[in-house]
Protein backbone atom coordinates (compact mmCIF):
# COMPACT_ATOMS: atom_id res chain seq x y z
CA UNK A 1 0.00 0.00 0.00
CA UNK A 2 1.30 3.77 -0.54
CA UNK A 3 1.14 6.18 1.74
CA UNK A 4 -2.35 7.73 -0.11
CA UNK A 5 -4.02 4.32 0.10
CA UNK A 6 -3.24 3.97 3.70
CA UNK A 7 -6.36 5.11 6.44
CA UNK A 8 -3.97 7.31 8.63
CA UNK A 9 -6.62 7.80 11.26
CA UNK A 10 -8.30 4.18 11.47
CA UNK A 11 -4.71 2.60 11.48
CA UNK A 12 -3.42 4.65 14.12
CA UNK A 13 -6.32 3.56 16.19
CA UNK A 14 -5.86 0.04 15.54
CA UNK A 15 -7.14 -2.34 18.16
CA UNK A 16 -4.71 -4.98 16.66
CA UNK A 17 -1.93 -3.80 18.23
CA UNK A 18 0.66 -4.81 15.94
CA UNK A 19 -1.28 -3.51 13.33
CA UNK A 20 -1.30 0.15 15.03
CA UNK A 21 2.70 -0.33 15.97
CA UNK A 22 3.09 -0.29 12.06
CA UNK A 23 0.81 2.76 11.48
CA UNK A 24 2.70 4.65 14.23
CA UNK A 25 5.85 3.43 12.43
CA UNK A 26 4.80 4.76 9.02
CA UNK A 27 3.94 7.61 10.48
CA UNK A 28 7.38 8.53 12.44
CA UNK A 29 9.12 7.56 9.08
CA UNK A 30 6.52 10.38 7.08
CA UNK A 31 7.30 13.02 9.70
CA UNK A 32 10.93 12.44 9.63
CA UNK A 33 11.29 12.48 5.90
CA UNK A 34 9.32 15.66 5.40
CA UNK A 35 11.57 17.41 8.42
CA UNK A 36 14.63 16.50 6.20
CA UNK A 37 13.28 18.14 2.86
CA UNK A 38 11.51 21.24 5.19
CA UNK A 39 15.37 21.70 6.96
CA UNK A 40 17.78 20.72 4.99
CA UNK A 41 19.21 24.34 3.86
CA UNK A 42 19.75 25.41 7.84
CA UNK A 43 22.89 24.87 9.54
CA UNK A 44 21.50 24.98 12.86
CA UNK A 45 19.78 21.57 12.54
CA UNK A 46 20.90 18.30 12.68
CA UNK A 47 20.54 15.05 12.24
CA UNK A 48 19.74 14.17 16.23
CA UNK A 49 17.45 17.30 16.05
CA UNK A 50 15.62 15.82 13.10
CA UNK A 51 15.04 12.65 15.22
CA UNK A 52 13.70 14.98 18.21
CA UNK A 53 10.96 17.17 16.24
CA UNK A 54 9.84 13.36 14.52
CA UNK A 55 9.52 11.79 17.53
CA UNK A 56 7.92 14.89 19.60
CA UNK A 57 5.74 15.54 16.21
CA UNK A 58 4.27 12.27 16.50
CA UNK A 59 3.01 12.68 20.01
CA UNK A 60 1.37 15.56 19.07
CA UNK A 61 -0.34 14.26 15.85
CA UNK A 62 -1.51 11.38 17.75
CA UNK A 63 -2.85 13.32 20.55
CA UNK A 64 -4.86 15.79 17.92
CA UNK A 65 -6.02 12.56 16.39
CA UNK A 66 -9.59 13.77 16.90
CA UNK A 67 -9.13 16.89 15.46
CA UNK A 68 -8.64 15.86 11.59
CA UNK A 69 -11.28 16.62 9.81
CA UNK A 70 -10.37 14.73 6.33
CA UNK A 71 -10.04 18.17 4.88
CA UNK A 72 -6.77 17.81 3.20
CA UNK A 73 -4.21 14.84 3.31
CA UNK A 74 -3.75 13.03 6.37
CA UNK A 75 -0.20 13.51 6.14
CA UNK A 76 -0.35 17.01 4.67
CA UNK A 77 -1.98 17.52 8.21
CA UNK A 78 0.41 15.80 10.05
CA UNK A 79 3.31 17.33 8.40
CA UNK A 80 1.86 20.83 9.23
CA UNK A 81 1.57 19.97 13.12
CA UNK A 82 5.64 18.47 12.46
CA UNK A 83 6.62 21.47 11.04
CA UNK A 84 4.72 23.63 13.88
CA UNK A 85 6.57 21.92 16.41
CA UNK A 86 10.11 21.94 14.80
CA UNK A 87 9.87 25.59 13.61
CA UNK A 88 8.52 26.83 17.44
CA UNK A 89 11.36 24.48 19.08
CA UNK A 90 14.29 26.49 16.83
CA UNK A 91 12.68 30.04 17.08
CA UNK A 92 12.71 29.85 21.02
CA UNK A 93 16.31 28.55 21.11
CA UNK A 94 17.31 31.63 18.98
CA UNK A 95 15.82 33.66 21.08
CA UNK A 96 15.99 32.65 24.57
CA UNK A 97 18.12 34.92 26.08
CA UNK A 98 15.74 38.32 25.56
CA UNK A 99 13.96 39.65 28.59
CA UNK A 100 10.71 40.97 29.27
CA UNK A 101 11.87 44.32 30.62
CA UNK A 102 14.37 45.01 28.22
CA UNK A 103 11.11 44.62 25.51
CA UNK A 104 8.63 46.11 27.77
CA UNK A 105 11.19 49.63 27.85
CA UNK A 106 11.89 49.53 24.51
CA UNK A 107 7.64 49.31 23.60
CA UNK A 108 7.83 52.50 26.06
CA UNK A 109 10.16 54.03 23.55
CA UNK A 110 7.91 53.89 20.68
CA UNK A 111 5.82 56.97 21.98
CA UNK A 112 9.16 59.12 21.75
CA UNK A 113 9.11 61.27 18.37
CA UNK A 114 12.54 60.19 18.26
CA UNK A 115 11.71 56.50 18.04
CA UNK A 116 10.26 57.40 14.25
CA UNK A 117 13.10 58.76 12.25
CA UNK A 118 12.72 61.99 9.95
CA UNK A 119 13.44 60.33 6.80
CA UNK A 120 10.31 57.86 7.31
CA UNK A 121 8.26 61.09 7.19
CA UNK A 122 9.56 62.25 3.89
CA UNK A 123 8.25 65.30 2.40
CA UNK A 124 5.05 64.26 1.43
CA UNK A 125 2.00 65.61 3.75
CA UNK A 126 -0.30 62.79 3.44
CA UNK A 127 2.55 60.56 4.54
CA UNK A 128 3.47 62.71 7.81
CA UNK A 129 -0.28 62.81 8.74
CA UNK A 130 0.07 59.58 8.56
CA UNK A 131 2.47 58.85 10.61
CA UNK A 132 2.33 61.56 13.28
CA UNK A 133 -1.57 60.07 13.73
CA UNK A 134 0.28 56.87 14.05
CA UNK A 135 2.29 57.94 16.94
CA UNK A 136 -0.38 59.40 18.12
CA UNK A 137 -2.42 56.46 18.51
CA UNK A 138 0.23 54.10 19.83
CA UNK A 139 1.22 56.23 22.59
CA UNK A 140 -2.82 57.44 23.72
CA UNK A 141 -4.38 53.95 22.84
CA UNK A 142 -1.91 51.24 23.69
CA UNK A 143 -1.94 49.30 26.82
CA UNK A 144 2.36 49.20 27.65
CA UNK A 145 1.57 45.31 26.66
CA UNK A 146 0.65 45.95 23.59
CA UNK A 147 3.32 48.24 22.73
CA UNK A 148 6.12 45.56 23.89
CA UNK A 149 4.15 43.14 21.75
CA UNK A 150 4.06 44.82 18.51
CA UNK A 151 7.33 46.41 19.51
CA UNK A 152 8.56 42.08 19.62
CA UNK A 153 6.49 41.61 16.20
CA UNK A 154 8.31 44.41 14.41
CA UNK A 155 11.76 42.93 15.66
CA UNK A 156 10.69 39.56 14.11
CA UNK A 157 10.77 37.78 17.78
CA UNK A 158 8.66 34.60 17.50
CA UNK A 159 5.26 35.39 18.86
CA UNK A 160 5.66 32.28 21.32
CA UNK A 161 8.48 34.37 23.32
CA UNK A 162 6.26 37.62 23.08
CA UNK A 163 3.54 35.79 24.98
CA UNK A 164 5.80 33.88 27.26
CA UNK A 165 7.38 37.36 28.65
CA UNK A 166 3.86 38.60 28.64
CA UNK A 167 2.61 36.03 31.51
CA UNK A 168 -0.36 35.03 28.54
CA UNK A 169 -1.69 32.33 26.29
CA UNK A 170 -1.02 32.53 22.86
CA UNK A 171 -4.56 32.74 21.97
CA UNK A 172 -5.29 35.72 24.48
CA UNK A 173 -1.69 37.00 22.98
CA UNK A 174 -2.79 36.99 19.68
CA UNK A 175 -6.16 38.55 20.65
CA UNK A 176 -4.24 41.14 22.35
CA UNK A 177 -1.76 42.13 18.99
CA UNK A 178 -5.16 41.97 17.45
CA UNK A 179 -7.36 43.80 19.46
CA UNK A 180 -3.98 46.54 19.60
CA UNK A 181 -4.35 46.91 15.34
CA UNK A 182 -7.91 47.46 15.45
CA UNK A 183 -7.51 50.36 17.81
CA UNK A 184 -4.56 51.83 15.85
CA UNK A 185 -6.79 51.00 12.62
CA UNK A 186 -9.65 52.26 14.00
CA UNK A 187 -7.81 55.72 14.75
CA UNK A 188 -6.36 56.01 11.59
CA UNK A 189 -10.42 55.91 10.26
CA UNK A 190 -11.61 58.82 12.78
CA UNK A 191 -8.51 60.77 11.61
CA UNK A 192 -10.17 60.52 7.69
CA UNK A 193 -7.22 58.32 6.57
CA UNK A 194 -8.61 55.53 4.02
CA UNK A 195 -6.91 52.32 3.58
CA UNK A 196 -5.95 54.17 -0.20
CA UNK A 197 -4.04 56.93 1.32
CA UNK A 198 -1.90 54.28 3.36
CA UNK A 199 -1.48 52.24 0.00
CA UNK A 200 -0.17 55.38 -1.49
CA UNK A 201 1.78 56.43 1.25
CA UNK A 202 4.18 53.80 1.88
CA UNK A 203 3.54 52.09 -2.08
CA UNK A 204 1.89 48.97 -0.63
CA UNK B 1 21.61 49.11 21.89
CA UNK B 2 22.43 52.82 21.55
CA UNK B 3 19.10 55.09 21.20
CA UNK B 4 19.77 55.52 17.34
CA UNK B 5 19.14 51.77 16.71
CA UNK B 6 16.51 51.54 18.50
CA UNK B 7 14.66 53.59 16.00
CA UNK B 8 11.80 52.25 13.64
CA UNK B 9 13.38 52.40 10.08
CA UNK B 10 11.18 53.35 7.18
CA UNK B 11 10.65 50.21 6.65
CA UNK B 12 9.33 49.14 10.24
CA UNK B 13 6.92 51.82 10.33
CA UNK B 14 5.59 50.32 6.33
CA UNK B 15 5.10 47.07 8.21
CA UNK B 16 3.20 48.50 10.88
CA UNK B 17 0.93 50.44 8.23
CA UNK B 18 0.88 46.93 6.30
CA UNK B 19 -0.63 45.07 9.40
CA UNK B 20 -2.96 47.66 10.09
CA UNK B 21 -4.24 47.96 6.23
CA UNK B 22 -4.64 44.10 6.56
CA UNK B 23 -6.56 43.51 9.54
CA UNK B 24 -9.96 42.89 9.50
CA UNK B 25 -12.23 42.27 12.70
CA UNK B 26 -12.48 38.54 12.04
CA UNK B 27 -9.79 36.80 12.00
CA UNK B 28 -7.68 33.57 12.55
CA UNK B 29 -5.08 32.86 14.87
CA UNK B 30 -2.28 31.12 15.18
CA UNK B 31 -3.80 27.94 16.13
CA UNK B 32 -6.61 28.10 13.99
CA UNK B 33 -4.55 28.62 10.84
CA UNK B 34 -2.54 25.61 11.73
CA UNK B 35 -5.93 23.63 11.48
CA UNK B 36 -6.97 24.53 7.89
CA UNK B 37 -2.98 25.44 6.28
CA UNK B 38 -2.83 21.63 5.27
CA UNK B 39 -6.30 22.60 3.35
CA UNK B 40 -5.01 25.34 1.80
CA UNK B 41 -1.40 24.28 1.02
CA UNK B 42 -3.01 21.49 -1.14
CA UNK B 43 -5.47 23.96 -3.27
CA UNK B 44 -2.59 26.03 -3.59
CA UNK B 45 -0.73 22.90 -5.40
CA UNK B 46 -3.43 21.79 -7.33
CA UNK B 47 -4.26 25.65 -8.51
CA UNK B 48 -7.88 25.15 -7.09
CA UNK B 49 -9.42 28.02 -6.35
CA UNK B 50 -9.98 28.52 -2.60
CA UNK B 51 -12.66 28.76 -0.21
CA UNK B 52 -14.35 31.11 2.24
CA UNK B 53 -12.93 29.62 5.48
CA UNK B 54 -9.52 28.71 3.68
CA UNK B 55 -9.30 32.74 2.43
CA UNK B 56 -8.57 33.48 6.44
CA UNK B 57 -5.86 31.48 5.96
CA UNK B 58 -4.01 33.42 3.13
CA UNK B 59 -5.48 36.51 5.40
CA UNK B 60 -3.47 35.12 8.45
CA UNK B 61 -0.35 34.37 6.21
CA UNK B 62 -0.22 37.89 5.28
CA UNK B 63 0.17 39.05 8.48
CA UNK B 64 2.07 36.31 10.36
CA UNK B 65 5.56 35.87 9.41
CA UNK B 66 5.93 32.56 11.57
CA UNK B 67 2.98 30.62 10.61
CA UNK B 68 4.20 31.86 6.77
CA UNK B 69 7.68 30.18 7.35
CA UNK B 70 5.79 27.04 8.20
CA UNK B 71 3.38 27.00 5.14
CA UNK B 72 6.32 27.94 2.95
CA UNK B 73 8.08 25.01 4.37
CA UNK B 74 5.15 22.74 4.13
CA UNK B 75 4.72 23.77 0.30
CA UNK B 76 8.96 22.75 -0.07
CA UNK B 77 7.49 19.33 0.95
CA UNK B 78 4.73 18.66 -0.69
CA UNK B 79 6.26 20.06 -4.06
CA UNK B 80 9.18 17.35 -3.39
CA UNK B 81 6.47 14.58 -2.80
CA UNK B 82 4.62 15.76 -6.65
ZN1 LIG C 1 0.23 32.71 12.90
Amino acid sequence: MTQNEINWPAALRATDSGEQAAAVRALRDVLHNGLRIALNSRSDVSEAHLEDFAQESLLRVLDRLDQFQGRSKFTTWAQAIALNVAFTELRRKRWQDVSLDALMADGERLTEPAMIADDVLGADEDRTRLVATLRHAIENDLTPKQRAAILGELREMPFDQIVEMLGTSRSAGYKMLHDARRALKQRLHEAGITGADIQNAFNL
Amino acid sequence: MKPEDQRLTSEQVGSIVKMLSLTTDREFNCAECLQHVSEFAECQLAKKPVGEVIASVEQHLALCPECREEYEALMKILKAGK
